[in-house]
């Protein structure tokens, strides 16, 4: 029988009873961090774990794209852009890179923008959780480290600012002052550029650190002193400040301990080379370096491997060159030969122990800069010695160009292109500081089939960034 | 008063066998005395009378003629109109003089009788909680759980009403009837059938809520594999898109349209109580199964598919607060309950059913043949002049121009075959219950090669429960075992890569031929090398225990648990490589596995109560909840031999791609207070506390409640004078709040993760994400009303219904840019999106004859989306996205005004309506183009004559979509387009919408521009399909009978028979750019045996 109660008091014992029980349900929805990952507050609390967020940092830039190699790298693109690389096969690749070979980059997102932020995220991440751990990191590994995070952001915004000149400066972790963030102009980005390789060069060990980065070891994988004073003179090269890019070049190029120009150009892209300043090893399995897999041709160019060297500059080596035999390679195919860049020698050796790493920062380079700033202060004697350097190392004679400083100073641009090649996109970078890009530019478009103009020197910035952050306006001009 | 006593108890054991029978009275007497027709009722029954005798000398003689009645039928005929009534104690009926009712005067008490009865069903059960009301006034009562009841003081003229959930629905004159002994049959009215609802269920006829219905019998009439594909076009209010025709592939479902701007809007899936997983992890990311894009996190497929349609005894499809509001936190974007089959008492029943069929696409795309592709090529390099260069143009010069594949009809253009057999037995006492079914099901695809998915599921139901009903057990599960072979890749997206003089896919030794590398992306077949197969298991199982503590009051815990298991594997054989990158590209195997796992306690106490006149139930409950997921993906390479590809052992090198191992805690106390007078007025209150471990402290907590109300105008003797061909109207309204957690776990905390490679040797870490730990839940606030009628004795059923759901504080992954390192955070964003909406159905019994009857049904949804406010949209990253009061589904665009007759480049209209060659955002895209549907529903009829029945379902849908079938400009090499190109421009002073053919990419961005980002690619993709047609005949029942068959059904089916459109794509339902596979048309036939 259904009870006829005008009230009871029965409902509400169970009422009572439910509800007692969802107090203890308050427990019930707190959960930990994932058997997965650790919590960020974990991440600073010892020095091993902390030295892996630095190995976190080079470990994914030789995984993804921009800065390791392969079709979306700066490499590549800058390679593209300017008068080294020539696009074959378009298929298989998108517009957008088609875009780079013909100097008109849409404005749609890039690797070469967003993963730059991506590290200086992570840098940032690492400077304010090392200065907040006190307790469980040592005093000599916080420092290391803290040198290694202001190395790896001034090195990422060294190349922001040259490919988009202002960028927006983000140097703290809290994505509601990133989201917001205008363009700073690029001396701006220069000046915190040099402030954190000044702090780097303060902070980091003179030797070469293992992964813990305490242990010296023989692998040059981690940024040093020496990494920091040879960005430092670059830096202050591309800023026009002569006598600091001199000094610091000198520095480098005097720790004749760790570093010297290698006789053979065959041993320069190899590990550890002694040329290394700085190198970062593969990490997958098999691997030696991407620039190996994508330039090295056993076909035409297809859309794999879609570009081989340009005419200009297989036409650029003089004669008696050997980088233009051994760090050339060529491939004819149907009566056709293609060139193309073979300083990496190793592809994918399945289950191999690798033999090259990926040069980031080498000796030579130093000797370039230091016979620039000689150059731009007159010092024409002395900047002729270090280009004799790079020349004679590749089995060619002193140089024999005009003792004034614009021959010389066009010699080294020369010298740059041929040494240079291939890496890192430094001729694109070289022709648009030293202001030589409007008078190379349009000759070089006109058998690319694009049109040059001076604003392109600049890429633009992404569109859906902009639409995102409302305070990146205005556009590169031209855009 | 002495009493004598006239007939005696014979006691004796025959009584309680005739007792057994005490319902069947066969009488028949012509002016007998009262005492004669006591006397045969007692031999026949077994029941005694006490009666003064001096009292049966006033009494009538009786006139009766009753065959198999029961005893009160008997006696109410007796007592008609004597001067005596009579009560039943125990087995002793007695008799006294009725009382004198005293002569009416001013003030007192009306006349009436007090009016006793019992209320059972056809098979003579009591039916508890039943409805008697006196018709014409609010005066009524309901049974108890023996089915009796009483009405005081019922005027003797009055005629009662007795209804009860899905029971036709009886009128009974009184006539001075004092025991009425009311039979209802089972209602064959729609507004009867049960609706289920979260921790219950009720009927159309009395929910208070908007609930659609898909029973099993309409589910039965689909060869469908996946219970969504079996909903679409049948429920108002619900948008369902099959994403690809690939077996397993996966759907888009949408309950009253996007409530949340980013995050997930599907809706909550319950089977059986138990809480099922709405989207699949990405595993391998294999594209072929597609991705449902409604889905905050990346999923692949569709976990429906492995619930067994044929299992299913039920969906139900709730939408407004009134439904949803229990479910709480996840009720926001509607909430699917699957019921499975159920044993029911009697004797055990064999069904076997099984069918066999093939399918084709639905539709193609005409591209272009040799000689048109050869004409756009050759057409391309003169516009840009120059010639072919062996360096670009292979599809010029080292392919054989002579050639003609028509690769659409090569990769799609198979048959899919179908084979289903399902099987089942079930049965059982009133005591205990038990289903036992089998499905095994085989469907290839109209790729080439022998692909195939197959399933083989048991299901599995007991219910028992103790003698006196009071305690219940039930215990229902099923499994499922998938195991589906595909390419590796859907190959519809091919075919844009493939023109007509690509080379022969094969050497003339079998090999795949590379071609000397110069195949657009590549040869098509190395995916049909490379494997694809997708293993899955699916146990789904539910208990519930319940005990009658007192009556009305009963406590009861449901229990479940489910476990999804997936295992992945594809493979990139040698044999599928381009010989020039085997030293570069070895071969290799990914193998991914995830499990996930949910179980769920949910204990609750339901009391039912009479009162005020009416009845109140209330259900208090809680829940709690926890999912687990866990999974690898791992690569690898360095095999020794090919043909250990799938041993990963054999792997020298295995690389974990990504791990995940993730947990959802859930908890939360609901109730429920329900309140019916007179089945006329009904009130449903509900409320929830929910806590969910995907907030941070402090966040995780949150209310929300709904209120309904319902009245059943229909039952008001004012309306039903004036409106007399109403047989049913219904005025409902709801109000109240749900929320939406469907957000990833953890991201309140900030994490790093390892990287996926060593670095010499030694593990990286990196910030994983950006932590927000201020996030809560998202609200979605939904007010309802409606009306539904029933004219003509319920011949036409009609129901309109009005929806506006707000949702506010909107659970975004904030889109950030990149230079914040990240694309997105967690966040809460301060806009509202509303959902507005107008349902209507129709159901009408067009003819309803013995032999011959025909039913309409038609359902219409006209939806509406709307950005209601959005404060700081301008500065935000939404800036370009959205515009406030326009849908969330529109996109900004700029208005193509065609290729220029002048230079044959595509020409924009700038913001001053000034033509432009470089449209720029956001200033000059000013067209906003909508591709949510405007209006969408079903039209199905049903004819029935003799055994014979046909039904057919038209889905309609009214939509913009993307019309352009390539995103790449045409011209270019080696990319094949579809036949509409041909309209180009090819002089100056040509006009039309088709640029010129160009092949140096320097009209790319043009091309772009028009066919993604201007209203020219985008056109009507409005579509009619015949998306189910049925024929069955059913064997006459007496030929069954010879056959020793309690049921034989033979039946022809098709899905997607027939589409009418005009859009030029692949397929409307799914218009896009890159084209997937389109559903199938599919025909089957089977044949259906009981036995």
């Amino acid at each position: 029988m259904l009870p006829d109660y005008k009230f009871s008091i029965r409902p509400l014992i169970v009422v009572g009873l439910v509800a007692g029980m969802s107090v203890a349900c308050n427990k019930i929805v707190q959960i930990q961090a994932p058997p997965t990952q650790i919590a960020a507050s974990t991440a600073f609390a010892d020095n091993a774990t902390a030295a892996s967020v630095l190995t976190g940092i080079y470990d994914q830039i030789q995984g993804n794209g921009a800065f390791a190699g392969g079709l979306q790298s700066l490499t590549l693109l800058g390679g593209l852009s300017a008068d080294e690389l020539q696009l074959y096969s378009s298929t298989g690749f998108s517009a957008n890179d088609v875009g780079y070979y013909k100097n008109a980059v849409p404005n749609s997102s890039t690797l070469l923008w967003s993963e730059p932020y991506k590290y200086i995220y992570d840098a940032n991440a690492a400077i304010e959780g090392l200065k907040d751990s006190t307790a469980g990191v040592s005093a000599s590994v916080r420092q290391q480290l803290t040198g290694e995070a202001k190395f790896i952001r001034a090195f990422f915004y060294f190349y922001l600012t040259n490919l988009f000149g202002d960028v927006p400066l983000a140097t703290t972790t809290s994505y509601t002052v990133n989201n917001n963030l205008p363009r700073t102009p690029k001396a701006q980005v220069y000046q915190q550029i040099v402030a954190d390789l000044k702090d780097a060069q303060n902070s980091l060990s003179p030797d070469f650190l293992s992964t813990d980065a305490v242990t010296v070891t023989v692998d040059r994988v981690r940024p040093t002193k020496w990494a920091a004073t040879a960005l430092l003179a670059r830096v202050y090269l591309y800023t026009g400040d002569w006598a600091s890019a001199q000094a610091q070049a000198t520095t480098v190029i005097n720790n004749t301990g760790s570093f010297s120009i290698l006789a053979n150009l065959n041993s320069v892209f190899l590990k550890n080379s002694r040329e290394a300043i700085w190198e970062l090893p593969p990490v997958i399995p098999g691997e030696n370096t991407l620039d190996g897999q994508t330039f090295i041709l056993t076909t035409a160019p297809n859309s794999i491997r879609p570009v081989a060297l340009s005419s200009e500059l297989v036409n650029a080596f003089e004669p008696g060159d050997k980088r233009d035999t051994v760090w050339v390679g060529n491939i004819t195919r149907v009566g056709k030969t293609y060139y193309y860049p073979h300083k990496y020698k190793a592809g994918f050796v399945p289950g191999s122990t690798p033999t090259e790493y990926l040069m980031m920062l080498r000796l030579s380079e130093q000797y370039l800069i230091r016979a620039e700033a000689e150059a731009q202060q007159n010092d024409t004697a002395d900047a002729r010695k270090d280009v004799d350097v790079i020349r004679n190392r590749a089995g060619l004679p002193n140089s024999t160009v005009a003792a004034d400083k614009d021959s010389l100073l066009a010699a080294i641009l020369h010298e740059r292109q041929v040494e240079f090649f291939a890496e890192w996109g430094h001729r694109w970078l070289d022709l648009k500081r030293t202001g030589t890009i409007d008078a190379v530019m349009p000759a070089v478009d006109a058998i690319k089939g694009g049109t040059w103009a001076s604003y392109k020197q600049l890429f633009p910035i992404p569109l859906s960034d902009m639409q995102k952050d409302p305070q990146l306006t205005p556009q590169n001009s031209g855009y | 008063m002495k009493l004598t006593i006239l007939f005696l108890l014979a006691a004796c054991l025959q009584v309680s066998a005739k007792v057994r029978a005490q319902q069947m009275i066969t009488l028949s007497q012509k002016d007998a005395p009262l005492e004669t027709v006591f006397k045969e009722i007692r031999k026949q029954t077994g029941y005694t009378f006490f009666c003064r005798v001096e009292w049966l000398q006033e009494a009538k003689k009786v006139n009766i003629s009753v065959k198999n009645a029961s005893l009160e039928q008997v006696l109410n005929i007796c007592f008609r109109d004597q001067p005596l009534t009579y009560t039943i104690v125990n087995k002793t009926i007695m008799v006294r003089p009725k009382e004198e009712v005293p002569k009416s005067s001013a003030g007192a008490e009306p006349p009436g009788i007090d009016l006793k009865g019992r209320v059972t069903n056809d098979k003579g059960e009591p039916l508890a909680g039943a409805t008697v009301i006196i018709k014409g006034s609010t005066k009524g009562v309901s049974t108890d759980a023996n089915g009796q009841f009483e009405l005081k003081r019922v005027d003797g003229d009055a005629t009662v009403v007795v209804s009860f959930t899905s029971y036709t629905t009886m009128e009974y004159k009184i006539k001075g009837l004092q025991f009425l002994d009311a039979r209802l049959d089972l209602s064959t009215n729609t507004l009867d059938q049960t609706v289920v609802i979260a921790y219950g269920t009720t009927t159309k006829r009395l929910n208070t809520g908007d609930v659609s219905t898909l029973k099993s019998e309409d589910i039965a009439k689909q060869p469908v594999v996946n219970p969504l594909a079996a909903m679409e076009g049948r429920m108002a209010g619900v948008n369902i898109v099959q994403n690809t025709g690939v077996p397993g592939g996966a759907f888009t479902v949408q309950i009253r349209g996007v409530n949340s701007i980013i995050n997930g809007n599907n809706p909550l899936y319950v089977i059986d109580g138990v809480p099922y997983p709405s989207g699949l992890p990405s595993g391998l990311g294999s594209p072929i199964l597609g991705n449902a894009n409604t889905s905050g996190a990346a999923s692949v497929g569709n976990p429906l598919n492995y619930i067994n349609p044929s299992d299913i005894e039920s969906i139900d499809v709730l939408k407004d607060a009134d439904a949803t509001a229990i479910y709480g936190s996840r009720g926001a974007n509607g909430v699917v309950l699957i019921t499975t089959k159920k044993g029911k008492a009697g004797r055990a029943s064999v069904d076997v059913n099984a069918y066999a069929g093939a399918g084709k696409v639905t539709r193609t795309v005409k591209y272009l043949n040799t000689q048109q592709y050869l004409e756009m090529r050759n057409e391309a390099l003169a516009n840009d002049g120059v010639t072919a260069d062996p360096g670009y143009d292979y599809d010029l010069l080292s392919w054989d121009t002579t050639r003609y594949t028509d690769w659409q009809k090569q990769l799609i253009g198979g048959t899919a075959r179908y084979s289903h057999a399902d099987a089942s037995v079930s049965g059982g006492s009133t005591n205990t219950q038990y289903l036992i079914g089998g499905t095994w099901d085989k469907q290839t695809t109209v790729f080439p090669g022998s692909n195939a998915d197959q399933k083989g599921s048991v299901h599995f139901n007991v219910t028992g429960s103790s003698i006196d009903h009071r305690f219940k057990a039930a215990l229902s599960g099923s499994y499922q075992s998938d195991n589906n072979n595909l390419p590796s890749l859907d190959l519809t997206s091919e075919l844009r890569d493939l023109p007509p003089d690509a080379p022969a896919p094969f050497n003339p030794d079998g090999s795949l031929n590379f071609a000397n590398s110069t195949w657009t992306i590549s040869n098509p077949y190395t995916y049909l090398v490379r494997r694809y197969t997708n293993h899955t298991k699916n146990l789904v199982s539910h208990g519930e225990l319940s005990y009658e503590v007192l009556p009305g009051l009963e406590l009861k815990t449901s229990l479940g648990y489910t476990d999804l298991q997936t295992g992945e594997y594809t493979d990139a054989p040698t044999a599928a490589i381009d010989p020039t990158l085997r030293s570069f590209v070895p071969s290799s195997a990914d193998f991914a596995n995830y499990d996930y796992q949910t179980w769920i306690v949910e204990p609750q106490a339901s009391y039912k109560v009479k009162l005020g006149g009416g009845k109140l139930s209330a259900l208090v409950g809680g829940t709690i909840e926890q999912n687990t997921s866990q999974g690898q993906v791992l690569q690898a390479t360095g095999f020794t031999s090919d043909q250990l590809l799938g041993n990963i052992q054999a792997a020298s090198s295995i690389v974990v791609n990504a791990v995940t191992n993730t947990q959802y805690k859930y908890g939360a106390i609901f109730g429920r207070l329900g309140y019916s007078w007179m089945d006329k007025y009904l009130l449903d209150l509900t409320a929830r506390r929910d806590g969910s471990s995907r907030f941070g402290p402090g966040k995780q907590y949150a209310n929300f409640g709904a209120a309904g109300g319902a009245w059943i105008f229909s039952r008001e003797e004012f309306v039903q004078k004036a409106l007399p061909f109403l047989s049913f109207g219904k005025l409902r309204a709801s109000y109240g709040t749900s929320g939406n957690d469907q957000i990833p776990d953890y991201g309140f905390m900030s994490l790093y993760s390892s990287t996926i490679n060593p670095f010499l040797g030694s593990q990286g870490i990196y910030p994983y994400n950006l932590a927000n730990p201020d996030y809560a839940w998202e609200i979605n606030k939904k007010l309802e009303g409606g009306i539904e009628l029933g004219l003509f004795k319920d011949r036409i059923l009609a129901g309109a219904s009005f929806y506006r759901n707000r949702s506010s504080s909107q659970l975004v992954g904030y889109p950030l840019s990149t230079v914040t390192g990240f694309t997105s955070v967690q966040a809460n964003l301060a806009a509202v999106v509303q959902n507005t909406g107008w349902e209507f159905s129709v159901t009408t019994k067009n003819i309803a004859g013995k032999d011959f009857s025909w039913t309409s049904n038609i359902n219409l949804t006209i939806p509406r989306n709307k950005l209601l406010s959005f404060p700081g949209l301008a500065s935000s990253s939404y800036a370009g996205s959205y515009v406030i009061g326009q849908p969330l589904t529109i996109f900004k665009a700029a208005h193509s005004l065609g290729a220029d007759s002048a230079t044959g480049s595509y020409v924009f209209s700038d913001v001053k309506g000034n033509p432009t060659f470089n449209p720029t955002f956001p200033d000059d895209y000013t067209v906003l183009v909508d591709l949510a549907p405007k209006f969408y529903g079903g039209f199905e009829n049903s004819f029935r004559y003799k055994g014979f029945q046909l039904d057919f379902l038209f889905q309609f849908v009214k939509q913009t979509g993307a019309i352009f079938i390539s995103n790449e400009l045409p011209g270019v090499e080696g990319i094949q387009q579809p036949v509409a190109v041909l309209k180009r421009w090819q002089k100056p002073g040509d006009k039309t919408n088709i640029q010129k053919f160009n092949e140096d990419y320097s009209l790319d961005q043009a091309w772009y521009d028009y066919a993604e980002n201007s209203d020219g690619g985008y056109g009507d993709a409005s579509y009619i399909r015949l998306k189910n047609l049925s024929f069955s005949y059913t064997l006459p029942s007496s030929w069954e009978h010879k056959l020793h068959l309690q049921n034989c059904r033979v039946y022809v089916q098709g899905q997607n028979l027939l589409t009418i459109t005009h859009y030029a794509g692949m397929d409307p339902e799914n218009p896009s750019v890159v084209p997937s596979l389109p559903p199938l048309k599919v025909i089957t036939a089977g044949i259906q045996l009981g036995l």
